[in-house]
């Protein structure tokens, strides 16, 4: 195991604001990783603890088997070896892009070849003279990228690496990042909040919400098997169903759980293991998909369909295997 | 636009008679005096901002990145030196340092003796000059520091690297444009320093321009002597852009963190403390007690009466400058605003150059081209009203006053333009949406929101004026007395005990505004 955390806190003004509470989480070496949580949810604070930037309250952390954090110990930032990319790329104004680069890298001998590597992997090769404020800001990227590796860290992490950039060059981005870190073979831990992000470059994802690990998973598993209502929201809309509504199916649910269907499960054509009486109150073009009002009972709700309903009266169904279940603290 | 031709006219006039040939004596000074003007000021000005910026410097960092037993207090003190003139505090190292003086009675009771350690020479003043005019770098340094290095110091430590690698790789070469900004201003004041370089016998271009004006009485002279050092300034100010170049020291976008002060060991508490201490004790407290102690042995010579009669004229001409500052600096800003011609912004932008001439050339600069004035008026006027009229400008406290919002205009315009750039543009369009003109608006909406920055510029002027020497010195009429003048006259008549209290009355009224000041900022 290459990271391994063990039941860490970490809480700031004085207690009021618990950043990270009781997390446990293992990293194996040569995958990739994705914190994926909205903001305030604790992402960045592990990222940090874990980088050394900042000290638990509690728990450890173990590299290489080795205890780097716990509440009596503190390996200094500077001696983890764990890279960090930073979210405004923090490069040096004041140097040069080989400058920035170079920071890093001790020991003499080999520095400018090991510069002009970087530079290649990032696809960056003679802009070494330039300043970072004369490049555009996905080569500050690169080169913010080029500068966490150069001194070969065994971790790196990149936080919130793509959130300054536009959507076009944020998916290329994308790709050439996981590419390039693919090739170093260097075990990479991406902080985001962008589940679409989280999804493309990540073996593994871990969702957290205030300060807690929700669900550890492959991205697969994440999306098709969420512990909680509050994880798969992050990849789909869900619909609410009471018991009232399920018995308009014909679904006789038990007390004690709570039900959900991503709103892209209901079929608007009749098919499914259960179906219902529906008015559709409106449908809107949203492109290749229609967003449809329905109306099930006393209930209202919106659903996702990829063909307009036909009528005004229909029928709707959805399968048994598409229901998610939760126990209600699973469900908030 | 009338009034930067009018605030121009005294460095224009200066330069333009760089061309004109000086005086009689030129030749004289030329061969005799000049190489050691421009090689003792050029040391000065080296030493100075070598010493300044290691006070400086060090202090900021050390105020902002550590915590340590009296870093609140101590961080505000280290402004403190700034309220005494330069000239005050060689005043009171002189006593210091001198046969029988302070120190040797202070060590005297522990039966030691140094013997006379003498200050009065070229290098004693880089320490005078240093000492007092260090919080210049500190607090653009410590400005610096404060708002930008957070982000960069988690990554240089994740890259590697320790607390002194930072300071020396990332904090030293970052803060560069702090460092000169607060450097050249030291620069300004140490070619400014007329009364210190004079007690301390050393000759530089400002004491010279003092000598061809008193002493050879060829204003010529000292117009020629003060333009070569107008060229000096500017050059500096010209090397200074020129080396920051294109090169951006801002950082890119995003929020910056601010910067997490490290906790120590007791031990190196004790030492920062102590460090930081240093140039506060040395700037501030030590000359302080050495006047104190003067002010009470020369208790009962003072003429109550005659010095009460100096305070309230020096207030009052402070006052009444400040007030012509704050009042010149609003308009031209307000003139800079409506009128949205860039030759305006441009010409505007030259009026504020005064505080990085000296006093002395300023007061040259305005008492010759305000004598021919005054003999063209006093013809004009005889020759059409046929009445006679006295001199109205030179030797007036108008001649003083003009020649103070000459100089002091910049200290006055740019925490009133500043706090002008952070009201939300919203604001005005809002105003005027609602019906309300130009004027009005800025009645209603934008002066009421500037009140403190005038009130901060009005006292920053004040200050200024209570300290300014040399310029005074030139300009003010016969019955004119100003507290600096007093203390200077004292000390030149080797009566510097008495020069103690009006000192003392500078400093306290220096102290209270930035006391006023320091609460204001920290309220806010």
């Amino acid at each position: 195991m290459l990271l391994s955390v063990d039941h860490l806190y970490k809480s700031f003004n004085l207690g009021k604001v618990q950043a990270v509470y009781d997390i446990s989480l293992q990293l194996e070496a040569g995958k990739a990783y994705a914190f994926l949580g909205e903001s305030g949810s604790g992402k960045t604070t592990l990222a940090r603890l874990i980088a050394g930037l900042e000290c638990p309250d509690r728990g450890e952390i173990h590299l290489n088997d080795e205890l780097i954090s716990s509440d009596s110990y503190h390996l200094p930032a500077e001696k983890r070896a764990v890279g960090f990319v930073f979210q405004h790329y923090a490069l040096f104004p004041h140097l040069t892009i080989a400058k920035n680069v170079e920071y890093g890298i001790s020991g003499n001998p080999g520095k400018r070849e090991r510069v002009d590597e970087m530079l290649r992997l990032v696809n960056l090769e003679g802009y070494g003279k330039r300043y970072p404020h004369e490049i555009s800001g996905g080569q500050q990227q690169r080169v913010a990228l080029a500068r966490a590796l150069a001194p070969d860290p065994k971790l790196i992490l990149l936080d919130e690496p793509f959130s300054n950039l536009d959507n076009h060059l944020r998916q290329k981005l994308r790709t050439e990042v996981f590419t390039i870190l693919q090739n170093t073979g260097v075990c990479s831990v991406f902080i985001t909040h962008n589940s679409e992000d989280a999804m493309a470059i990540s073996d593994e994802v871990l969702v957290l919400r205030e300060g807690k690990l929700l669900q550890q998973a492959t991205p697969t598993v994440l999306y098709n098997q969420p512990s909680s209502s509050y994880v798969a929201r992050f990849f789909d809309t869900l619909v609410d169903l009471p018991q009232a509504l399920l018995e308009s199916f014909e679904y006789h649910g038990e007390k004690n759980k709570i039900y959900f269907l991503k709103n892209h499960h209901f079929r608007v054509d009749g098919s499914g293991d259960f179906r219902a009486n529906a008015s559709v109150v409106r449908t809107l073009c949203l492109g290749k998909d229609y967003l449809v009002e329905v109306k099930v009972g006393e209930y209202t709700f919106e659903l996702s369909t990829p063909k307009p309903p036909e009528s005004s009266e229909i029928y709707i169904g959805w399968r048994q295997q598409d229901l998610l279940i939760f126990d209600p603290e699973n469900s908030r | 636009m009338l009034i930067t031709v009018v605030i121009g006219i005294p460095a224009l006039y200066v330069f333009v008679k760089l061309f004109d040939g000086p005086g009689e004596s030129w030749a004289h000074i030329a061969e005799y005096l000049l190489p050691k003007y421009v090689k003792n000021s050029l040391y000065l000005a080296l030493i100075c901002a070598f010493q300044t910026v290691l006070f400086g410097v060090t202090s900021a960092w050390f105020s902002v990145r550590y915590e340590f037993y009296g870093r609140r207090i101590l961080e505000w003190l280290l402004i403190l030196p700034l309220a005494i003139p330069s000239y005050i505090t060689a005043y009171a190292y002189a006593g210091i340092f001198d046969y029988g003086g302070s120190l040797n009675l202070l060590l005297g009771w522990f039966s030691l003796d140094v013997g006379r350690i003498d200050l009065m020479n070229i290098n004693g003043l880089t320490l005078i000059l240093s000492i007092s005019l260090y919080p210049y770098v500190y607090v653009a340094c410590r400005a610096f520091f404060l708002h930008r290095s957070q982000n960069l110091i988690d990554a240089s430590q994740v890259l590697g690297k320790g607390e002194v690698q930072h300071f020396f790789k990332l904090i030293l070469p970052m803060a560069r444009p702090a460092i000169v900004g607060g450097v050249i201003l030291v620069l300004m004041e140490v070619l400014n320093d007329y009364g210190a370089a004079k007690y301390y016998g050393v000759n530089t271009f400002t004491t010279g321009i003092f000598k061809s004006w008193f002493g050879y009485r060829e204003p010529e002279t000292a117009i020629y002597l003060a333009a070569l050092l107008l060229v000096i300034i500017f050059a500096l100010i010209l090397i200074e852009q020129k080396q920051r170049g294109t090169r951006k020291f801002a950082i890119n976008g995003g929020s910056e963190r601010q910067l997490q002060r490290l906790k120590c060991s007791r031990l190196k508490q004790i030492w920062v403390t102590t460090l930081v201490a240093l140039p506060v004790f040395l700037g501030f407290i030590a000359p302080v007690i050495q006047l104190v102690y003067w002010a009470v042995i020369s208790y009962v010579k003072i003429d109550w009466i005659a010095l009460l009669h100096v305070i309230l004229q020096s207030l009052s001409i402070a006052a009444l400058a400040a007030f012509c500052c704050v009042l010149v600096a609003t308009s031209l800003l307000m003139a800079k605003e409506w009128n949205r011609l860039n030759w305006v912004n441009q010409i505007s932008k030259i009026g504020v150059l005064g505080y990085a001439i000296p006093g002395a050339v300023i007061a040259v600069g305005v008492y010759i081209p305000g004598l021919y004035f005054d003999k063209w008026l006093i013809d004009f006027v005889g020759q059409t009203f046929s009445t006679k009229i006295g001199l109205l400008l030179t030797g007036t406290v108008m001649a003083l006053i003009y020649a103070y919002i000459v100089r002091f205009l910049a200290v006055a315009f740019n925490p009133i333009s500043a706090s002008r750039e952070k009201i939300q543009f919203g604001l005005v369009q809002a105003s005027q949406s609602l019906g309300k003109g130009a004027f009005s608006t800025f009645i209603k909406v934008e002066l009421p929101l500037l009140k403190p920055a005038l009130l901060g510029a009005f006292i920053l002027v004040f200050i200024d004026v209570m300290k300014e020497l040399p310029l005074t010195l030139i300009l003010k009429p016969f019955d004119v007395q100003t507290l600096a003048i007093e203390a200077y006259q004292f000390a030149s008549d080797e009566r510097i005990i008495e020069a103690a209290m009006p000192s003392l009355l500078i400093i306290a009224t220096g102290v209270l505004p930035i006391i006023f000041l320091n609460r204001l900022v920290s309220k806010s």
